[in-house]
């Protein structure tokens, strides 16, 4: 194994090292302190930097780091290849994702201080990083998507980071029921590699596919995407997500978690560029979502839900140049969105001091930044447009109408029906009715 | 000092294996006594001789010892985890018990004992005072099973006068009707669509843990695996109706699962959606689907046992009235009872970094590749099975910490142990599956080799450019 090469798996393994080594202690019974945590956390952090600058000197040179490690499990033809793989597309990720979560434990260990769930945020940190560390360096769809998994998990888990209240709690059930909804087409997408073309790596070229079979790949592919991406129809959870603390808001959704599902389908270009009806259906879905982002943004009323549609509608763009195939483009749209966007949130608590010390540097109030152009529309259209934004373009509204409630309801018809053998006896207290999830946070308090 | 032949012999070792949770079981009855020492002691002795006898076996004969030895090892577990209260000399005797007929029914390779075996696992749960449901439904569905199996048999004994089941092998003894009779008892034991409701009945109305160990012990897979799919090689038509419903019976209980409030009954419906997907992977064809759902059935039970085994431990510390339908914020009093349900539940529903991501992983491949269309209902059923997981979770271990409690009511040094072995094993599993998967591909591989020679039995052609159905046959 070359240095470079055992750099990678450093990159991608500390913080997976670091995650396990602590759990495991934790639960034999003993619980770091605050200081000790930030110190080995830092030094991860920061040896995964100098790593990642050693690679990108090898890479520089025009080779593509590549590690393999055989297979993770194989049966008869049916093989789990774990390749990591470092080119030219992922080192940009991998190096956004050590240098800004390093960055967001460093604020984390003050502005965390005394937090009750200080230890679990940082646990999560870890597993978040490597999760996605491993999704961004996999050479192959599986790796990809085991990392993606992992990613999806840890969000959820700081979602609901303040645990003691029930909204949180509920509003992380909500995004984790998307969030598996929409892994269903990256599973079936890899199975489908597999079944067409013998294998979902790309650390030799990309699978080959035939025309329509590349379509329903990218077309799976796109559902993944758009569910880890918040991309309309599934835009509803975004604003819920908020409800963590805002470190893991300014990794997870203003930078790296919210742009994996565009970094799924830039992995994917090579099909997406044969296949003119998936890019045209990756491009009107950036579109829709970066207007319907840009909307529902100016009537959000706190400063953290502003940020992520602001977020949302640059990777509604995103989408849009990765639709029309300009792969480089959206890599920097992305490197900028995401690093602007961390920088934002991890301001947005101190915003009136930011404001207060402004207008004292200044000497008075900041001047007027001119007319909203909505202020065009006719009054009776901008009052229309206000309630639609205010309702978040009434996305959770369709979603629970059309797909949630009619689920629940049949649901409840076989609940009703499987229990009508049953004497009242035999029903254990307190859980004699069926629930419903139409209002989780009123449910969650009861 | 030499040990004599004969005690390393493949009998004697069985024999012991079975007998001694027998004799734990008489012993703990009559001296009433030390319940959970001696139900450990006569478990690690299973455990031991299950051991021997995988260890002695090739990789084609592995399958039964090896699920000895996992049914000995939750065995073991169950009885260490089992709360104060619980742990009475009837309740140690009878997991023994249920121990003992489940070794015979695994290593039987006789029908009259595979049959007097299956009866004799159920005695426990037909008494009233022993582990009787007080719903009629497990009853119906148990003895039901039983009685089709009973006369499956009959059958075949009638029109072949052979017991041997080795002797058995590619005979269809009984025709369809004897094949439709195994199908009924498979149906009815594993709690397949429409007979699936006893399954939440008894894990609602019965005792947590011994029903966990029954509804663990898999007879339904079991029977497909060493009678549907050996004997009857020419039902490969009728064969893949079985793999239907239980796709649909892996829908049907997700969807359920969604809106049931009731811990246990929502965890029995986790248990059964997840282990029907056994079946349709035994039946997929495919060395993937085969090895995964093998590896699948280990996943599903230890999983399913430990689970019930915390919910157990929670309604004790916590009271029995346990509902999800509200948050009950226990994480705060037990932080590592909460940890430990998360991974197990997270295994049973295949979230990476579980041995449970690879089971499935091979499973769904199998299933997809075997029945394309209806099997993209698995990835669904999984998908809403994390969900009503999840949900489970948060409502039961998250939320406003309860008043009333001082006290840490986390796990005890015995529980902390024995939950701590099962995390392993799924976690270690999950990061190194080969070390699981080379066995369990071999069995897959002896199984493709008996459907290559089974479809020269019976050649069918290509229907619709499909692949060619094959019927199983032997893994034994």
């Amino acid at each position: 194994m070359s240095l470079s090469q055992a750099v990678l798996v450093f990159v991608v393994l500390a913080p997976g090292v670091v995650f396990a080594v602590f759990a495991v202690l934790w639960l034999l019974g003993w619980t770091p302190g605050e200081r000790f945590l930030s110190w080995v956390t830092g030094l991860t952090f920061a040896a995964s930097a100098i790593a990642i600058a050693a690679i990108v000197w090898s890479i520089a040179s025009g080779s593509t780091v590549t590690v393999t490690f055989g297979n993770w499990f194989a049966v008869g033809d049916y093989h789990f290849p774990l390749v990591l793989m470092a080119d030219r597309l992922s080192l940009p990720f991998l190096a956004l994702t050590v240098v800004l979560s390093g960055l967001i434990a460093q604020f984390s260990a003050t502005y965390l201080h005394r937090e009750q769930g200080f230890f679990r945020f940082f646990l999560l940190l870890h597993l978040f990083t490597f999760g996605s560390s491993l999704a961004f360096a996999a050479g192959s769809f599986d790796l990809l998507a085991a990392g993606w998994e992992v990613v999806g998990i840890t969000s959820v888990l700081l979602i609901g980071f303040f645990q003691l209240r029930p909204a949180p709690v509920e509003n992380g059930l909500r995004v984790f029921g998307i969030y598996r909804a929409c892994d269903i087409g990256l599973f079936v997408a890899v199975f489908a590699m597999h079944h067409w073309a013998g294998t979902a790596s790309f650390d030799r070229g990309f699978p080959t596919l035939a025309g329509s079979q590349a379509v329903v790949v990218c077309v799976l592919l796109l559902l993944a995407a758009a569910g880890k991406g918040a991309q309309i129809p599934f835009s509803g959870w975004l604003p819920r997500a908020m409800e963590g603390p805002t470190p893991s808001s300014a990794i997870f959704y203003g930078a790296i978690s919210i742009h994996a599902g565009a970094y799924l389908l830039l992995r994917a270009q090579p099909l997406l560029a044969r296949s003119a009806l998936a890019s045209a259906m990756v491009i009107l879905t950036g579109l829709a979502t970066a207007i319907h982002g840009t909307i529902v943004g100016r009537a959000s009323a706190d400063a953290k839900t502003s940020l992520a549609y602001a977020t949302l509608t640059q990777v509604g763009l995103v989408f849009i140049e990765i639709g029309l195939g300009w792969k480089w483009l959206a890599v920097a749209h992305i490197l900028g969105n995401a690093t602007v966007r961390t920088m934002q949130f991890l301001r947005a608590p101190s915003m009136l001091h930011d404001y207060h010390q402004m207008h004292s540097a200044i000497g008075g109030e900041v001047s007027a930044t001119g007319k909203q152009m909505e202020e065009l529309l006719p009054e009776g259209v901008q009052l229309w447009l206000y309630r639609w934004a205010f309702d978040r373009g009434h996305l959770d509204t369709i979603l629970d109408r059309w797909v949630i409630d009619p689920l629940l309801e049949v649901s409840a018809y076989l609940a009703k029906h499987d229990r009508a053998g049953l004497t009242r006896s035999t029903i254990r207290p307190g859980n004699a009715a069926p629930i419903t999830l139409r209002d989780p946070a009123k449910q969650g308090s009861d | 000092m030499s040990v004599p032949g004969w005690v390393l012999h493949e009998p004697f070792v069985t024999g012991v294996s079975i007998g001694a949770p027998w004799f734990g079981a008489v012993l703990v009855t009559g001296y009433r006594r030390h319940a959970r020492i001696i139900g450990c002691a006569t478990a690690f002795v299973s455990i031991f001789a299950s051991s021997v006898l995988l260890a002695d076996a090739g990789n084609s004969e592995s399958l039964y010892p090896a699920l000895m030895l996992l049914f000995s090892c939750l065995t073991f577990g169950a009885t260490l985890l089992l709360p104060l209260r619980d742990c009475t000399p009837k309740t140690v005797g009878g997991i023994l018990f249920l121990l003992g007929s489940t070794l015979l029914v695994y290593s039987a390779g006789n029908l009259l004992v595979l049959l007097a075996a299956w009866i004799l696992s159920i005695v426990p749960f037909l008494r009233t005072g022993w582990f009787r449901a007080r719903a009629w439904r497990p009853l119906a569905g148990l003895l039901l099973s039983t009685l089709a199996l009973a006369l499956a048999i009959g059958l075949i004994l009638i029109s072949t006068g052979i017991i041997s089941i080795n002797h058995l092998k590619g005979q269809s003894p009984g025709g369809v009707l004897a094949f439709a009779l195994l199908v009924m008892a498979v149906i009815f034991r594993k709690g397949i669509c429409p007979a699936h409701a006893w399954v939440a009945d008894a894990a609602e109305t019965g005792p947590v843990l011994p029903t966990a160990l029954l509804l663990n012990g898999h007879f339904g897979a079991l029977l497909v695996a060493k009678l549907i799919v050996p004997l009857f090689p020419r039902t490969d038509r009728l064969f893949p109706v079985l793999s239907y419903l239980a796709i649909v019976t892996a829908v049907y209980v997700a969807i359920r699962a969604l809106t049931e409030n009731s811990p246990r009954r929502l965890l029995a419906f986790l248990g059964l959606s997840q282990s029907a997907c056994i079946l349709s992977g035994l039946e997929s064809r495919t060395g993937e689907g085969i090895a995964g759902a093998i590896v699948h059935w280990f996943v599903v039970a230890i999983s399913t046992v430990a689970l019930f085994g915390i919910l157990r431990l929670l309604e004790v510390r916590f009271g029995e009235n346990l509902t999800g339908s509200k948050h009950l914020g226990l994480a705060e009093h037990a932080p590592r009872l909460a940890v430990s349900f998360v991974i197990f539940g997270l295994a049973l529903v295949g979230l990476p970094g579980t041995l449970g991501f690879c089971s499935q992983d091979l499973l769904i491949h199998g299933a997809l590749t075997s029945h394309r269309l209806i099997g993209l209902l698995l990835p669904i059923a999984t998908a809403m099975n994390a969900v009503s997981f999840f949900r489970l979770f948060t409502r039961l271990f998250l939320g406003k910490r309860r008043t009333g409690f001082t006290v840490m009511a986390d796990a005890l040094p015995r529980e902390r142990w024995i939950l701590a072995a099962g995390v392993l094993f799924v976690v270690l599993g999950g990061l190194f599956p080969n070390a699981i998967l080379i066995q369990r591909s071999s069995e897959a591989n002896i199984v493709q080799e008996a459907i290559r020679t089974a479809a020269a039995l019976n050649p069918v052609g290509r229907v619709d450019g499909q692949p060619r159905k094959l019927p199983i046959t032997a893994t034994r």
